[in-house]
């Protein structure tokens, strides 16, 4: 990619979307990459010669997927209403999620994942538990298994301290006029702390691919923090990837080719890789950003006393 | 410098009475030696290049490799490509039909795939170089100069130079070929090119099922069958598709007028059909071996085909 004006960065030369190009400058086009590794690392004097483009995008593609797992920190965040069916469909291009929050009345509400089995197939089943089939032999399924149903009509209590609760609206104790303890009084002799939040909980069906919530997220508004695998949707011209991952693209890109080419010897792989390592960990640290002003807020808290 | 190695040929051929070679078999030799010799240029600048990677070649003067890069690139010819009809969506591959002249390898093909503007002619004042047409907007879709515009003019697809954007709904071209309206027309951005990569026929399917790797606007590729390209994904229509290729050198040919004193042919370059060697002078030498041995062998003189061998050999060998 060229480097544009100042009126291009902008305004976008006064097309729309005005903020196409806004801060572009920290990226490297995917074809910037496949461009560069092979003027300046490939050819007739260099370690690699005569691999075919499609081989060298292969593994820059790769490479920015990876990178884009866990190295970027480029989270990508999605926030819609929850379905009366309490399903949430993962994004197009969700690969593993971050955090999933619940929004409401201004406040955005950490959720957790629930440990218990929220959804479930189900079969159709005669009276004495045999399962009923069609005319092609395949079992036949129900709209909802009776753990879904449950869980969508809200008939399905909850081991977490919201509403589903089986003891909420138990009677704890007063204490200066307010009713403490979301649970029998006498019953329990402590709190079960992983299970100790009241907002509502949800479940990943990752190969359904949807999130399943309890009863009280319908219709209620959802915040999806998640990465992404930095392929954009498979449109080549968006893929890019930060200047500080760079070098990293292209050790990566000669340690797959070089480890599975023949009769490469043993220590150029190892270099390869060791070079690739290195310059992995040298981007994180560099894209970790630690540098005095941002540990001063911090660090102001270490003289305080703890009480 | 094809009568000079003729005269020597035969200087050597007619000593001690060993032979005469006509000029019909003269040509046909002389055919021969220059595909030969420049076959070989290819797999001198291969042998030059594993020197290199040997370290044992310099740079400077020293740089060999050079020499044959420029030789080879003597051959080297950039021409769009002709579309076929009727979708224009295939090819056709370097031709003497088709860009003048048949290609030895095909080095890179390049595309021009970012279509600015498309539409019909709605008007034909002002000449043949003008593209009109009311229901577009030249400026805001961004056609600049440079820009190439595909037509097709009486059935030959057609590539025009944008020169001028005169106003939203005209453009001045190059060459002035708008002789037919209204016609359909299709602009793509000059500036904005891709190489597409060759690929084998027996990894083109794999790569289309990978998404990952399956060619793009941003990288396609192509394959060729017959004498027909095929570019993957496929082009929209009337894509501009530039090849960079080598061309073999032109058959030589010594051209005579008639039969002189002593009757023998005179020299004529100035008939038609002339064709000087294409071939390098510091290549005479090479030429006038290689066409000896193959007069040796037509006269059945052993000790010609001898001589010119090994001189040949030793000429390599010098070279190395």
């Amino acid at each position: 990619m060229s480097y544009i004006s100042q009126y291009q960065y902008y305004e976008n030369g006064g097309n729309a979307p005005e903020d196409a190009n806004w801060g572009s400058y920290q990226y490297v086009s995917l074809q910037d990459i496949v461009v560069n590794y092979q003027l300046m690392y490939s050819g007739n004097h260099s370690l690699i010669n005569n691999e075919e483009r499609y081989k060298i995008l292969f593994h820059a593609k790769r490479a920015i997927q990876e990178l884009n797992y866990d190295a970027f920190k480029e989270i990508k965040v999605l926030q819609l209403t929850v379905s009366e069916e309490l399903r949430f469909i993962l994004p197009s291009d969700y690969v593993n999620w971050v955090r999933i929050s619940y929004y409401k009345d201004g406040v955005i509400r950490p959720m957790v994942e629930n440990i218990q089995v929220n959804s479930a197939r189900a079969y159709l089943q005669a009276n004495d538990a045999r399962i009923l089939f069609d005319q092609d032999g395949n079992a036949i399924q129900p709209q909802y298994s009776p753990l879904d149903f449950a869980r969508i009509t809200g008939q399905q209590p909850s081991i977490y301290l919201n509403s589903l609760s089986p003891y909420n609206g138990f009677l704890g104790y007063e204490y200066e006029g307010c009713w403490y303890f979301d649970f029998a009084v006498g019953a329990r002799f402590g709190l079960n702390t992983e299970t100790a939040n009241a907002n509502p909980t949800f479940r990943i069906d990752k190969k359904s691919g949807v999130i399943n919530f309890d009863s009280t997220m319908a219709n209620e508004s959802c915040i999806l923090e998640y990465v992404s695998d930095g392929m954009e949707g498979g449109d080549d011209t968006q893929i890019t990837v930060n200047k500080l991952f760079e070098e990293y693209v292209y050790a990566y890109i000669s340690y797959q080719i070089l480890g599975s080419k023949l009769g490469v010897q043993e220590y150029i792989v190892n270099r390869a890789r060791k070079s690739k390592s290195a310059l992995l960990r040298n981007a994180k640290i560099r894209l970790s950003n630690i540098h005095p002003g941002r540990l001063l807020m911090n660090l102001r808290g270490r003289d305080k006393w703890i009480k | 410098m094809i009568n000079d190695i003729r005269n020597t040929v035969l200087a050597v051929l007619n000593k001690n009475n060993y032979g005469y070679i006509s000029p019909q078999d003269f040509n046909l030799y002389a055919q021969q030696a220059q595909m030969d010799l420049f076959e070989d240029y290819f797999y001198a600048y291969n042998y030059q290049v594993n020197k290199e990677n040997q370290r044992t070649s310099g740079t400077g003067y020293a740089d060999i490799k050079k020499g044959y890069v420029e030789v080879i690139d003597f051959f080297s010819v950039t021409t769009p490509l002709t579309p076929i009809a009727p979708n224009y969506t295939q090819y056709n591959l370097p031709s003497l039909a088709t860009t003048g002249s048949d290609y030895y390898l095909i080095n890179k093909i390049i595309i021009n795939n970012t279509l600015v503007a498309s539409g019909t002619t709605t008007g034909n004042v002002g000449g043949q170089n003008k593209i009109i047409d009311s229901n577009a907007n030249f400026t805001s879709s961004g056609v600049q100069v440079g820009d190439i515009v595909f037509v097709v003019i009486a059935s030959v697809p057609t590539y025009v130079t944008v020169t001028s954007v005169d106003s939203s709904i005209q453009l001045t071209i190059e060459p002035n070929v708008i002789n037919t309206f209204p016609l359909a027309y299709q602009i793509y951005k000059g500036s904005t090119i891709k190489e597409v990569e060759r690929v084998e026929q027996s990894k083109i399917t794999l790569l289309n099922m990978s998404p990952l790797t399956a060619p793009s606007l941003m990288f396609p590729a192509y394959t060729t069958e017959g004498n027909v390209a095929t570019l993957y994904p496929t082009p929209a229509l009337g894509t501009v598709v530039t090849s960079q290729y080598i061309r073999y050198p032109k058959v030589p040919k010594w051209t005579y007028v008639d039969l002189g004193n002593d009757n023998e042919p005179v020299f004529d370059q100035s008939q038609p059909d002339y064709q000087d060697f294409e071939l390098f002078p510091d290549d005479a030498t090479d030429l006038t071996m290689k066409i000896l041995q193959y007069a040796g062998v037509s006269i059945r003189e052993a000790s010609v085909v001898q001589y010119a061998g090994a001189k040949e050999a030793s000429e390599i060998n010098s070279e190395k």
